[in-house]
């Protein structure tokens, strides 16, 4: 291994992880810092005031396909969201596979599994790309910081399946390339739309609160009125 | 234009917008992804797909690119590559109120559909509050929250009006059931229950009113309304306006407290429960110390409880039930009006999508009163109106007002044979009360000639909407003559200086508005009455952008008979002893 893939894999991986962390810690100190509203309920016929079943439920929500209408009328854009998800997984495993625990590289199986899912994450991540272009809706919410981080992580999916066997034989430039990828993502991530994963638990956990509190969540399909 | 020329209103939208952030919105604002999902959950975008602009996403980046550009550190450094942007001009806050007004009725389809959990229902109306905070908003929102701020109820009803259609309605029910205790009472402490409405009811919907009493007296219930502070519409919720949504809903808690009532009954109205239970306590920081129901429980309530009995086949028309965005989707009200619907209907057909996935009437948001988005909003009605259609139902029921003016507006643009009630109208049509309701009710008898003496002038060019309402009227002892345009309305009402004339909007010749603004500048017609009826939506011009005085009545076509008469009554202010 040379020393610029040693640096990359390590030192270089270490000093973006922790500006990323301390960029986070700021990033979530500033969201902090607006207050968040009261929630004052009176009693009433209505009293399934519930507000953790419906944080529990906004949280789960996405794991729930059948739970909004536009997940389960787009199974395959869920299907495309939760393999363009694995991959992203699987490649931030495989950045500290590599430099911390090589050796389970060593094992068939797992590096086929992982090139699977970043494979057709890679995949995914280009039909993501052409929708994105192609579609008016979708050109009309884009921004190039919409097209500059799917662009990315496509690129970097597709470096991560090359990386994933861990071979130099012939030669090291995947590999570099993979880790250099990373570490730029480090520390691009927390300015860019791909920090929404840090967003999410807050976005969720608020209108989970407010639903919750007011009986929407978890949502009704049908059964029974509640007790009056 | 630079940064520094900023007008006066732009800059106080920024500075205020700071203010207004909370967490949960700057949540929805930094959270979005731009996945487009959201996207066709939306009724504007499905009725116009070829318009990228109504996608929530985009209606959301339009104030979003604000908040990025002042609020957010990647807005502020990278501006061009988060699509961050300021608002520099008054047309630039004229557009904004386009998109925050005009292409969203704040039905949080979007919200419940967004995987990231943004809540653009709620930033667009922190965007409207900001807007109308300079005074930049629809003329029928300033009008409607003027009435709101300084009458006390968004219609304007006055303190008198109210309470001579109390006891109007009282008078109508102790005929109906023969019972002189029947009555409504106003101001009594200590009740069970004090019942609140939506000020909609007394102006063009007093059947509704009679039709609760007659519940709360079949049930024997302990029961009141207030003489003032009982309007529990709220339109801080569509304007944004906190400070209104608060005073609005203290006005009426102090008002329950005040008459020492036990629980308040919100009647039928998707907003006014959402603001009045959900909301306000939150926006007016007040601890209510009373329990709040919709009527709907109540109703529920008095069958489970075995206080009013009632027989599904009295509604036999095939119904189907349109969940309004605030019930459902805002306050988890989806199973009770069902359960109630299948004890007093004979055919309950569901309608798909339906409860929290339910499309908005249209008319929400307070989309009723803003007369500039009408063509947008019925053409985004296409939706609604394909789901009415597939139910194949004659009767849809809502449990909103809002709701009701909507679908009404929707169906006869759309040219389904539907009508709209509430479920308050099925459950009294339902009540068994045999043994206190004579075979052939007095009323009927008397209401013949009720109409006897008055001089009625009825202005439309329909010719078959002529004969129907002039035989309607004749029938009831009505001296009726006939105008097909509006001048020649005007002529005969200067000539005959009739009681009451009814108004088409739609005929041919000067502009009706500009005949009903002469008609009002007339001295000598001053106490002339004017009713419209219209199957043009427009005509809320009249109500709510009015310079002068607004029409006495207003009816949606087609007219009922026992609607036409009951609403010629009430503006004539006839009374049937």
């Amino acid at each position: 291994m040379s020393d610029v893939l040693y640096f990359s894999e390590h030192t270089l991986q270490e000093i973006a992880l922790v500006f990323m962390g301390l960029v986070y810690v700021l990033r979530i100190r500033w969201l902090l810092r607006f207050k968040a509203s009261q929630e004052r309920q009176p009693t009433g016929a209505r009293d399934s005031r519930a507000p953790l079943k419906g944080i529990l439920y906004s949280w789960a929500n996405i794991a729930m396909p059948w739970s909004m209408e536009s997940s389960r009328k787009h199974l395959w854009m869920y299907g495309q969201f939760v393999v363009f998800h694995l991959g992203v997984v699987a490649s931030i495993g495989l950045s500290f596979i590599i430099p911390y625990a090589p050796s389970l590289l060593e094992n068939g199986p797992l590096v086929l599994l992982l090139q699977v899912v970043i494979g057709v994450a890679c995949f995914v991540g280009l039909l993501r790309v052409i929708r994105r272009v192609s579609s008016p809706h979708m050109r009309a919410i884009s921004s190039p910081d919409d097209y500059f981080s799917l662009i990315l992580l496509t690129v970097w999916f597709f470096f991560a399946f090359l990386a994933v066997p861990n071979d130099t034989s012939a030669g090291e430039w995947h590999l570099l390339a993979f880790f250099l990828l990373t570490a730029f993502f480090l520390v691009y991530v927390p300015f860019s739309k791909i920090s929404h994963y840090l967003y999410y638990p807050f976005t969720r956990y608020y209108l989970g609160k407010s639903m919750g509190y007011r009986g929407v969540y978890p949502l009704h399909t049908g059964s029974k009125a509640k007790a009056v | 234009m630079r940064e520094n020329s900023r007008s006066h209103k732009a800059q106080v939208v920024i500075d205020r917008m700071g203010k207004k952030l909370s967490r949960q919105m700057v949540g929805s604002l930094v959270g979005c992804v731009h996945c487009g999902l959201c996207t066709d959950s939306c009724h504007y975008v499905l009725a116009n797909p070829e318009d990228p602009t109504f996608a929530p996403a985009y209606k959301a980046d339009r104030i979003r690119r604000i908040f990025k550009h002042h609020y957010d550190w990647t807005g502020r450094f990278f501006p061009w590559w988060v699509k961050a942007g300021t608002v520099l001009t008054d047309a630039e806050l004229e557009e904004l109120k386009d998109i925050a007004f005009g292409k969203c009725t704040n039905c949080r389809r979007c919200s419940l559909n967004c995987p990231m959990g943004v809540d653009f229902a709620t930033v667009n109306r922190m965007a409207r509050g900001l807007l109308v905070s300079v005074g930049v908003m629809p003329e029928g929102v300033a009008h409607v929250s003027k009435d709101q701020w300084e009458i006390g109820n968004q219609m304007g009803v006055l303190k008198e009006d109210y309470l001579e259609t109390l006891e109007w309605m009282s008078e109508e029910l102790q005929d109906e059931v023969e019972d002189p205790a029947a009555v409504i009472p106003v101001d009594q402490h200590g009740c069970e229950v004090v019942y609140a409405i939506n000020p909609r009811e007394v102006k063009y919907d007093p059947r509704s009113i009679a039709d609760a009493a007659k519940i709360f007296w079949a049930a024997g219930e302990d029961w009141t309304m207030a003489s003032e502070g009982w309007d529990m519409t709220n339109f801080g919720l569509f304007s944004g306006d906190d400070d209104l949504g608060g005073a609005v809903a203290r006005r009426l808690y102090e008002k329950v407290e005040e008459l020492g009532g036990k629980r308040l009954v919100i009647s039928e109205c998707g907003h006014g429960f959402r603001s009045t239970r959900c909301e306000g306590p939150n926006w007016a920081k007040y601890d209510v110390g009373f329990r709040m129901e919709s009527s709907i429980d109540t109703m529920l309530r008095y069958i489970a409880e075995g206080r009013i009995e009632v027989d599904k086949s009295r509604n036999s028309l095939p119904v189907t039930y349109h969940d309004s965005c605030n019930m459902a989707r805002s306050c988890g009200v989806t199973e009770e009006p069902r359960e109630l619907l299948r004890q007093v209907c004979a055919d309950f057909r569901e309608m798909h999508p339906n409860r929290a996935e339910n499309f908005c009437c249209t008319g929400g948001g307070g989309a009723m009163s803003m007369s500039e988005y009408t063509a947008q909003r019925l053409t985004s009605a296409k939706v609604k109106a394909e789901q009415l259609r597939e139910t194949g139902a004659a009767v849809v029921v809502t449990s909103c007002h809002n709701c009701v003016d909507g679908l009404t507006d929707l169906i006869r643009h759309y040219k389904l044979d539907m009508k709209v009630t509430q479920l308050v109208n099925l459950v009294a049509e339902a009540l068994v009360i045999e043994e206190r309701i004579p075979a052939v009710p007095a009323v009927e008898v008397a209401e013949v000639a009720v109409l006897t003496g008055r001089k009625i002038v009825v202005a439309d060019d329909e010719p078959d909407q002529v004969i129907y309402l002039k035989s309607v009227l004749e029938d009831h002892g009505a001296e009726v003559h006939t105008a097909e345009d509006g001048d020649a309305a005007l002529e005969l009402s200067k000539r005959l200086k009739p009681d009451l004339l009814t108004l088409d909007l739609a005929m041919p010749g000067r502009e009706v508005t500009e005949i009903f603004d002469i008609l009002r500048g007339q001295s000598d017609l001053a106490d002339l009455k004017i009713c419209i009826i219209t199957g043009r939506p427009e005509m809320r011009k009249l109500i709510y952008e009015r310079m002068d005085a607004p029409p006495d009545g207003y009816l949606d076509k087609p007219v009922e008979e026992e609607e036409l008469i009951l609403a010629v009554r009430k503006i004539l202010e006839i009374k049937v002893h």
